[in-house]
């Protein structure tokens, strides 16, 4: 698949939540299509579903209706243990609250994708590395997240995302917890990893700034997608 | 293997929870490898004994019942007997020590050409005949009171009406899973000073009385005949007899604790299933803490199978520890401390056979696993987008 082509696609999408006898509709009737290559920011006020469609796309929930076709594979098809697999192959995880396991060291928790792979420990050992020195924390490998700055420890959590070279990745407020400056620095590296790595990502945020640094914003209210960005000129605004 | 870095780590994520755990578990397997040990020894003395080709008379009312000292040469002349001696059970007090060892009297005569499986130096057992007050002990006995030849080793009235003062004439030795705590002294000794005492009393007559009789036979093949014989011959005599081997006798002395082993047994499986409740709410609490983590491990690829083996591992591995420490600590212990010393001469040794030691690690890992399972379960079948929201 080449840049441009469509590496997501959603058509019809609802998604449902069934919570005791009530049925809350999250999504509705969304159609969406992502070019590979590209950076997708998802925008909207909190409960306009946001970070339910970034699930859909990451293989994390799976839609009450309609297709999520995500590299060519439709997530819809594929059983539990396949769709696992299939994000250990496809799909790097970026969270607000960076999520590293506190027990292990910053090389550990990087390497933890890769004890799912069959690579060599001194394969793992490199990758971990060159993960590491993407993200500016060459000489940081044995330290725990509790020795790192909140920055630090989301580019460990973007090392972690990216150490498997995954074809997406999934965001969710990754500067929510840090300050400008550094939400900027992190900022940057998102930046950096879809302009020289071509990563697709998808990133979901509140912060107009941080929304900013991608090449599409989506506006999401109410399930629906009321406003689609390209950065540069407005393409269409859905109803 | 490559997973072991993450599940150690895990396991001492709260170190003293798992502490905790590790300790309720290797105590609690203490205390079953002694009691269930013990038994298990009892069992081994028992079985050990069969080669002796002996046999134990007794009255049939059991201990509280006399046996006429004249049976025991009646005994000694029934064809296929080749010797016998009253065993009688003195049961005095040592200085200021609370629990008794051993004391029989014996007929010096015959007692360690009826156990053979001692012995004794030539010289030593020589001066134990010739003197009247004379005893000799066992070897440990001998080492753990610092007692040698000539001393004296007085013995406190306790269920007669009589002191004995004897002296040490001699040491004897034997295989390690025989009886070396033992004091023999002179039946006729005993009698002597039961009869003095009894003079001009109207009390029962305490002398007289073999205690028990401990028969020497001429081959194993004999001994069930031997026995019917020998309570056939006093069966209308004042005292009838109850014959058994030495094995069947060493068991119905653990059968007169009553149904112990059953309790043990039951009083196990309580103390097993507190044992899984404490780990099982120490897993599940560790598991509920970890919601968010088990949700990311899933959401970047760990399968419901890899996370349900992670889990399983970390609980085994905690009460594994437990029962290494539980089970071998204590065989350890048992291996440098001779506890048999407090059984009164119930045992003449103690230690923690190896199976059962392996019984012990098999149970801890055991409550590891079934412990682990539900919170194992419920980590497995998590949602992944339930347990990133508690933090997204």
């Amino acid at each position: 698949m080449t840049k441009g082509s469509h590496s997501i696609e959603l058509k019809g999408v609802d998604k449902e939540y069934h919570r005791d006898a009530f049925t809350i509709p999250v999504l509705t009737s969304l159609d969406l299509e992502v070019a590979e290559g590209e950076y997708l920011a998802l925008m909207g006020p909190s409960g306009s579903g946001k970070t339910t469609l970034l699930n859909l796309i990451a293989g994390l929930d799976r839609a009450t209706r309609g297709e999520v076709i995500v590299h060519g594979q439709d997530l819809g098809r594929l059983s539990e243990s396949e769709i696992t697999r299939w994000r250990a192959d496809n799909v790097g995880f970026i969270f607000q609250t960076y999520n590293l396991i506190p027990v292990l060291t910053a090389f550990e928790n990087v390497e933890l994708p890769l004890l799912l792979t069959h690579l060599s420990r001194r394969a793992r050992r490199e990758n971990v590395a060159t993960a590491l020195r993407v993200v500016g924390l060459s000489g940081r490998e044995d330290h725990y997240p509790r020795q790192l700055s909140g920055g630090q420890e989301q580019r460990v959590a973007i090392a972690r995302a990216i150490v498997t070279d995954p074809y997406l990745l999934v965001a969710d407020e990754p500067t929510g917890d840090l300050d400008r400056a550094t939400a900027g620095e992190i900022l940057e590296l998102l930046e950096q990893l879809n302009r020289e790595f071509q990563k697709t990502i998808v990133m979901v945020t509140h912060d107009p700034l941080a929304a900013e640094r991608a090449g599409r914003i989506l506006h999401l209210d109410k399930g629906q997608l009321v406003g689609d960005v390209i950065q540069g000129g407005r393409v269409s605004a859905a109803s | 293997m490559k997973y072991l870095t993450y599940v150690w780590r895990n396991a001492r994520r709260n170190p003293a929870r798992s502490l905790l755990t590790i300790a309720s578990t290797a105590v609690c397997l203490f205390l079953m490898m002694i009691l269930l040990s013990f038994f298990a020894i009892n069992d081994e003395v028992s079985g050990s004994v069969g080669v002796f080709n002996r046999v134990c008379v007794l009255n049939a009312n059991g201990f509280a019942g006399r046996i006429p000292i004249a049976f025991v040469n009646e005994i000694a002349q029934i064809d296929g007997v080749r010797a016998a001696t009253p065993f009688s059970w003195f049961g005095g007090k040592y200085h200021d020590e609370i629990l008794p060892f051993a004391q029989f009297g014996v007929d010096a005569d015959v007692a360690f050409a009826i156990m053979n499986e001692f012995s004794i130096p030539a010289d030593q057992l020589e001066a134990f005949k010739k003197t009247k007050n004379g005893c000799v002990i066992g070897r440990k006995l001998a080492n753990e009171r610092k007692l040698k030849v000539g001393d004296p080793l007085p013995l406190e009235r306790d269920l007669y009406p009589v002191d004995l003062d004897l002296t040490v004439q001699g040491v004897y030795d034997g295989p390690t899973n025989r009886d070396l705590r033992m004091c023999l002294f002179h039946w006729g000794y005993l009698d002597e000073l039961l009869k003095r005492a009894n003079a001009g009393t109207t009390g029962v007559a305490v002398s007289g009385n073999a205690g028990m009789v401990f028969v020497k036979c001429e081959s194993a093949a004999r001994m069930a005949a031997l026995c019917k014989t020998i309570d056939d011959r006093f069966r209308n005599s004042d005292s009838p007899t109850r014959t058994q081997t030495e094995e069947a006798f060493g068991k119905m002395f653990a059968e007169m604790l009553g149904d112990l082993k059953g309790m043990i047994r039951v009083i196990g499986l309580a103390v097993v299933f507190s044992l899984l409740c404490v780990a099982a709410n120490s897993m599940a609490m560790s598991m509920r803490e970890r919601t968010t983590e088990v949700a990311v491990l899933k959401a970047i690829g760990f399968g419901r199978r890899l996370v349900l083996a992670l889990v399983l591992t970390e609980a085994v591995l905690v009460a594994g520890i437990g029962g290494i420490v539980g089970s071998f600590g204590c065989k350890l212990l048992c291996d440098v401390v001779d506890l048999s010393r407090y059984s009164a001469g119930f045992l003449p040794f103690y230690y923690i056979p190896w199976p059962i030691a392996l019984e012990g690690l098999a149970v801890a890992l055991a409550i590891g696993f079934v412990s682990g399972l539900l919170p194992a379960l419920r980590a497995a079948n998590s949602s992944v987008v339930d347990g990133l929201r508690r933090v997204i």
